[in-house]
């Protein structure tokens, strides 16, 4: 028996059972590919997968691994011609992230590295760096998913995965109602700024900022007695557009047959 | 881009992916999951009654998301910055109900890189439950005794401050838990010189919103819709967290390690614990909150499942 199979089992058996999995895995989602017109990974999957990699992320003791991770990320990026949103949307979390690599090296950690003016401590730098680089790879990961998948498809791949009915009802909603609400908030603003409705002192500036938000809500609730009469004239009833059984064909089919 | 949801500027506290610890995420999930089950519930409940509020608890609750991602202008530093939003919304539409509306913002926000999806359940904490809960209280309290408006910025303002802390807390609670307050008072005092500038703006948009809509349409400032039998629970909740917190800080001061109230809870719920038991190894592997975490629900659960049968029971001797 050679040496080396003689030691601790364990790595070896979870690389086995990870890899044939995952080879299982990826000849499904290549046979799913081929049935949904070239689509390279159905919605529902990609944020399964995101999701999955994220935790393993998480979970990650190492800072390569992440870092690789975030490199295969920016190659797609730089391929799908997206590296200016990309950049935008990642600022936030790399100030976050900067801040928390700051704070654990000035003040965790007791080997002492002395870069003249400034006193570090070497573990404390280990473990900013060491979520520095988790933080980058899992937003990169969800910047990349933003970025090929719409809310509708989300919406609808959390369906799948089971998230209760009034939940995907009120998301949908206000998935739709976002981007009509932020238009007016816009509007109104642009209209008090060519009124130079935000110049002055502060106190003016916050009174015409709340007056949009308070035009805003008392607007939303009366739209939302005009939606409602709009979704009874179509039918609507709660838990009409997610519910599970209005969404399986085998079961309109088994009426048709029966009647048949 | 594919996605049409409208991108955030500025500065604001949601912890991203890879930040907290595997079992601080859990914690805060488990946490976040019963208030996400009891708006859940409430939100229900009123569709039942009244399907309407179905399209109108979605509608005020888009509006918030937009107001909690507007601009607004930031005094002292000179810059503009974007507002919590949750306690005006938990004046709007009931703190449980904004449990789940800010759930589903911040499911939303985490795709735009503002926030994480395995720290979901602690944004929605430090957001959803602290800040609006927060805020809600401390308006219900002012409400009778100062103006309207005024109480409605108190509410904005407490609900920023309570959010950012607990965020901060949330920081130093996974990533130095070996010296709590100390890191705790370096995350908060990290976040001031753009929160509290951030806090007071939103005394006034909040306070200025309300009296706005008193005003015009008086009618959308509902109600909590919160039963009796979960306000003196969330009462006594509050009141025994504050004391914990406050004993804990006092021993801090005194030059404790903060590791006494640690000891009282082992101490009282499990006087016997084997050391090399299943319970005690269980913990060692998960993390202690996450084993307090399962024992607090296990206990919640039973005891409000046969609440009213103990309650008769009682009432009977």
């Amino acid at each position: 028996m050679p040496d080396w199979l003689m030691r601790d089992p364990l790595n070896g058996i979870v690389l086995t059972i990870a890899f044939f999995i995952a080879m299982m895995v990826g000849r499904y989602l290549r046979e799913r590919r081929s049935r949904a017109d070239g689509i390279l990974i159905e919605p529902g999957t990609r944020l399964i997968i995101s999701f999955l990699l994220i935790i393993a992320v998480t979970l990650m003791e190492n800072w390569y691994f992440p870092a690789a991770i975030s490199v295969f990320c920016m190659v797609i990026v730089l391929r799908l011609k997206v590296l200016r949103d990309y950049i935008k949307k990642i600022i936030f979390p790399f100030v976050l992230a900067s801040f928390i690599l700051a704070v654990q090296s000035f003040t965790y950690g007791v080997n002492e590295i002395d870069l003249g003016t400034i006193r570090l401590y070497s573990e404390g730098l280990e473990r900013g760096l060491l979520i520095f680089s988790k933080v980058f790879a899992s937003t990169s990961i969800l910047i990349l998913l933003n970025m090929t998948t719409s809310e509708s498809d989300l919406l609808t791949s959390m369906h799948s995965l089971r998230v209760p009915g009034v939940i995907l009802e009120m998301s949908s909603f206000m998935c739709r109602y976002i981007k009509t609400f932020s238009d007016e908030g816009r509007t109104l603003k642009s209209a008090q700024e060519s009124r130079c409705g935000f110049s002055g002192s502060f106190t003016n500036k916050i009174k015409n900022m709340a007056s949009i938000c308070g035009l805003l809500i008392t607007r939303a609730f009366s739209r939302s007695e005009e939606v409602y009469r709009a979704m009874l004239s179509r039918g609507w009833k709660p838990g009409l557009q997610f519910s599970s059984n209005a969404m399986k064909p085998h079961r309109y089919e088994s009426n048709n047959n029966r009647r048949t | 881009m594919k996605s049409s949801l409208i991108d955030l500027g500025g500065f604001s506290i949601h912890i991203s992916d890879g930040i907290l610890e595997p079992q601080w995420c859990l914690f805060w999930f488990a946490i976040s999951a019963i208030f996400l089950g009891l708006g859940l519930r409430i939100i229900n409940k009123r569709i039942r009654d009244d399907p309407i509020y179905l399209p109108r608890i979605s509608l005020i609750g888009a509006v918030v998301f937009v107001i909690s991602v507007l601009h607004i202008p930031v005094p002292v530093t000179g810059s503009s910055s974007h507002p919590v939003g949750t306690p005006l919304a938990a004046i709007l539409i009931g703190p449980f109900a904004t449990v789940v509306i800010s759930s589903i913002a911040l499911f939303f926000q985490a795709f735009v890189a503002h926030g994480g999806l395995t720290t979901l359940g602690a944004n929605t904490f430090s957001m959803g439950i602290a800040g609006a809960f927060g805020g809600y209280s401390i308006y219900r309290m002012l409400k009778k005794i100062s103006p309207l408006w005024f109480s409605a910025g108190m509410a904005g303002f407490s609900g920023s401050i309570i959010t950012y802390l607990t965020s901060a807390l949330q920081l130093s609670l996974s990533l130095n838990p070996e010296n709590v307050m100390y890191y705790w008072k370096i995350y908060s005092l990290g976040f001031i010189p753009t929160q509290l500038p951030l806090a007071i703006a939103e005394f006034a948009l909040t306070g200025y919103a309300i009296k706005y809509i008193s005003e015009t349409k008086a009618e959308v400032i509902g109600s909590s819709g919160i039963d009796r039998f979960t306000k003196i629970a969330m009462i006594a909740m509050l009141l025994i967290v504050s004391i914990i917190a406050m004993g804990a800080y006092i021993g801090h001061l005194r030059g404790g390690n903060m590791a006494g109230v640690d000891g009282t809870v082992e101490w009282a719920a499990a006087p016997e614990a084997v050391p090399g038991g299943i319970g005690v190894e269980l913990m060692a592997r998960f993390g202690e909150p996450i084993g307090f975490a399962f024992v607090g629900i296990t206990g919640g659960l039973i005891t409000g499942y046969f609440w009213k049968a103990w309650w008769k029971g009682w009432r009977k001797y």
